[in-house]
C-alpha cells in the first residue's frame, strides 16, 4: 500500500514538475537560463528508493518528455535513467545525510545530462558546435539546480526518507549490522 | 550541516532571497542598469575626476587650460556642425523608416498574400536551455502535415516537425539543430542561417560567399531552396558582421523579425 502510495505520488509530482518547469521557470530565469528540475527529481528517487525504481521513472518520464517536446524519442529517457541508476550507486558511496555532498550530486548529475543531451544533438540534429555558449549555459544551470536544492533540501529529505522506507524496509538491517 | 532548525531555516530564507535578487537583477532591462550604473558613477566620478585633476597638476600636464579662448571658439563652431550632422541624421533616419516600411509592406502584404495560411496559439515553450521548439494547437485534424512552413506576421517562425490531431510541434528558425537557407535583400547573395543556443532572438549567418558585400541593416529572407520554405519569407536583417582571419569563416549575426520572447500567435502555411 505505501507503495503505490509513493508511485502515485511520484507521478503528480513529476506532472507538477513538468507544468513548474515549463511555465513558472520559463520567466523566473537566471540570465535567461533554466533550471533542470528533473534532473534533481530523478536522482532523488534514485537515491531515497531503489535503483530499479530510479532507472524505470527516469526512462518514463525521459520518454514523455522527449514525446511531448523534443526532437527525438528516446535519449532523454536513456540520460535520465542513467541518473537514476547513478543515484542509487552515489547511495551505496555518499551520505545523504550531508547538504554539500548531495549539492556535489546535482552539480555532477546535471553536467552529466546536459552534456550528453548536447552532444547527442550535435550528432543526431547537425546542432551548431558552439561550446563557449554551452559552457556558460551549462554552468548557470547547474548553479540554478545547487540553489534550487539548497532551498528544497528539508522536504526533499523528508520525502526521501518515506520513499525509502517504502521501498528500503528490509535492507536497514542487513546493511548497518 | 545545520546545527538547529532555526539556523537552517534562516539559510534557506536567505538563499531564497539572494535567488529572487539574482533572477531579477539578471533578467533586468539594459535600461534599469544604466539607471544603476548612473548612480554609481554619480558616486564615483567626482572622485575620480578630482584625482585625475589632481594627476595632471602634479605631472605638469596642465595644458588644459592654456588657450579657454580658442578652446571657446572651437566648441562653438564644433556644436553648430553638430547640430547639423543631427539634422542630417533624422532627415537619413526618416527616409530610412519609410524606406523600411515600404519594404516591410512588399514582403509582407503582397507575398503572403498568396499563401493559405491556417492561424493557431503556441500552447507550449520547450523545457529546455539548448533546444527551442514550440507547440501550437492546431494539428493534423486541421490540415497541418510534416514540414509545413510557420510564419507569425512579421516573418520566418519554423517548420512543423511532427503533429497530433490537435497540436503540433515546430522547430523554430532559433532551435541550433535548424539551418535555413537565405538571400540577402540587397546583392540577392545566397546565405545559410542557423540558430544558436545563446539567444532567443539572434541567429548567426554563414557560408557568406566571399564577393558578398553585407552591411547593417540588410534584410535576408528565404531563397526557396532546401524544399521546406517558400521563397521570399522575412527572416531577419544584419546587426553585425564579424569579420575574421580567413574571409570564408566571417559571419554576421542577424536578428530575427520575430520577436520569439513575445511570439503568441502564428500563421501555418498549407500551400507550397
Amino acid at each position: 500500500m505505501k507503495k503505490l502510495i509513493s508511485i502515485v505520488g511520484i507521478i503528480i509530482v513529476f506532472f507538477l514538475l513538468y507544468f513548474l518547469q515549463s511555465n513558472f521557470f520559463s520567466w523566473f530565469t537566471i540570465a535567461g537560463i533554466k533550471p533542470n528540475l528533473f534532473v534533481i527529481f530523478i536522482l532523488f528517487i534514485g537515491l531515497f528508493a531503489t535503483k530499479k525504481m530510479g532507472l524505470i521513472f527516469g526512462f518514463l518520464f525521459g520518454i514523455f518528455l522527449d514525446i511531448v517536446i523534443g526532437k527525438n524519442v528516446g535519449i532523454s529517457g536513456i540520460v535520465l535513467g542513467i541518473i537514476g541508476y547513478l543515484g542509487e550507486c552515489l547511495d551505496r558511496n555518499f551520505s545523504k545525510e550531508s547538504r554539500i555532498t548531495i549539492m556535489l550530486m546535482v552539480i555532477a548529475c546535471t553536467i552529466i545530462y546536459e552534456t550528453s543531451i548536447y552532444i547527442f544533438s550535435i550528432f543526431a540534429n547537425e546542432a551548431m558546435i558552439e561550446v563557449w555558449a554551452f559552457i556558460k549555459i551549462l554552468l548557470i544551470e547547474t548553479i540554478y539546480n545547487t540553489i534550487l536544492v539548497i532551498i528544497l533540501y528539508p522536504l526533499l529529505q523528508k520525502a526521501g526518507y518515506y520513499l525509502e522506507n517504502a521501498f528500503k524496509n528490509k535492507n536497514i538491517l542487513t546493511r548497518y549490522f | 550541516m545545520y546545527k538547529n532548525k532555526k539556523t537552517g531555516l534562516i539559510g534557506i530564507i536567505i538563499t531564497i532571497i539572494i535567488l529572487i535578487i539574482v533572477v531579477f537583477i539578471s533578467n533586468m532591462d539594459n535600461k534599469n542598469i544604466s539607471y544603476i550604473e548612473n548612480i554609481f558613477n554619480s558616486l564615483v566620478m567626482p572622485v575620480q575626476n578630482g584625482l585625475v585633476y589632481l594627476k595632471n597638476k602634479i605631472s605638469g600636464n596642465d595644458s588644459f587650460f592654456a588657450d579657454v579662448n580658442s578652446l571657446r571658439q572651437e566648441n562653438e563652431e564644433l556644436k553648430k556642425k553638430n547640430s547639423e550632422l543631427e539634422q542630417e541624421l533624422r532627415e537619413f533616419e526618416i527616409l530610412k523608416a519609410e524606406n523600411e516600411t515600404l519594404k516591410e509592406y512588399v514582403n509582407l502584404k503582397d507575398k503572403y498574400k498568396e499563401f493559405e495560411t491556417i492561424p493557431a496559439y503556441i500552447i507550449n515553450k520547450d523545457i529546455s536551455n539548448y533546444s527551442k521548439n514550440i507547440i501550437i494547437n492546431a494539428g493534423s485534424d486541421d490540415g497541418i502535415e510534416e514540414n509545413m512552413t510557420v510564419i507569425a506576421d512579421k516573418g520566418l517562425v519554423g517548420f512543423v516537425i511532427s503533429t497530433t490531431p490537435t497540436t503540433a510541434k515546430v522547430q523554430t528558425i532559433i532551435d541550433p539543430s535548424t539551418s535555413v537557407s537565405g538571400l540577402l535583400g540587397t546583392s540577392r547573395d545566397p546565405i545559410v542561417v542557423n540558430g544558436t543556443i545563446e539567444s532567443d532572438n539572434t541567429l548567426k549567418a554563414t557560408f557568406i560567399p566571399t564577393d558578398a558585400n553585407l552591411s547593417q541593416g540588410d534584410i535576408i529572407e528565404t531563397s526557396g531552396l532546401g524544399g521546406i520554405y517558400p521563397k521570399g519569407i522575412q527572416v531577419g536583417k544584419i546587426t553585425q558582421v564579424v569579420e575574421t582571419k580567413n574571409i570564408t569563416d566571417r559571419y554576421a549575426v542577424v536578428e530575427t523579425s520575430v520577436d520569439f520572447d513575445k511570439l503568441e500567435t502564428v500563421l501555418v502555411i498549407t500551400n507550397k
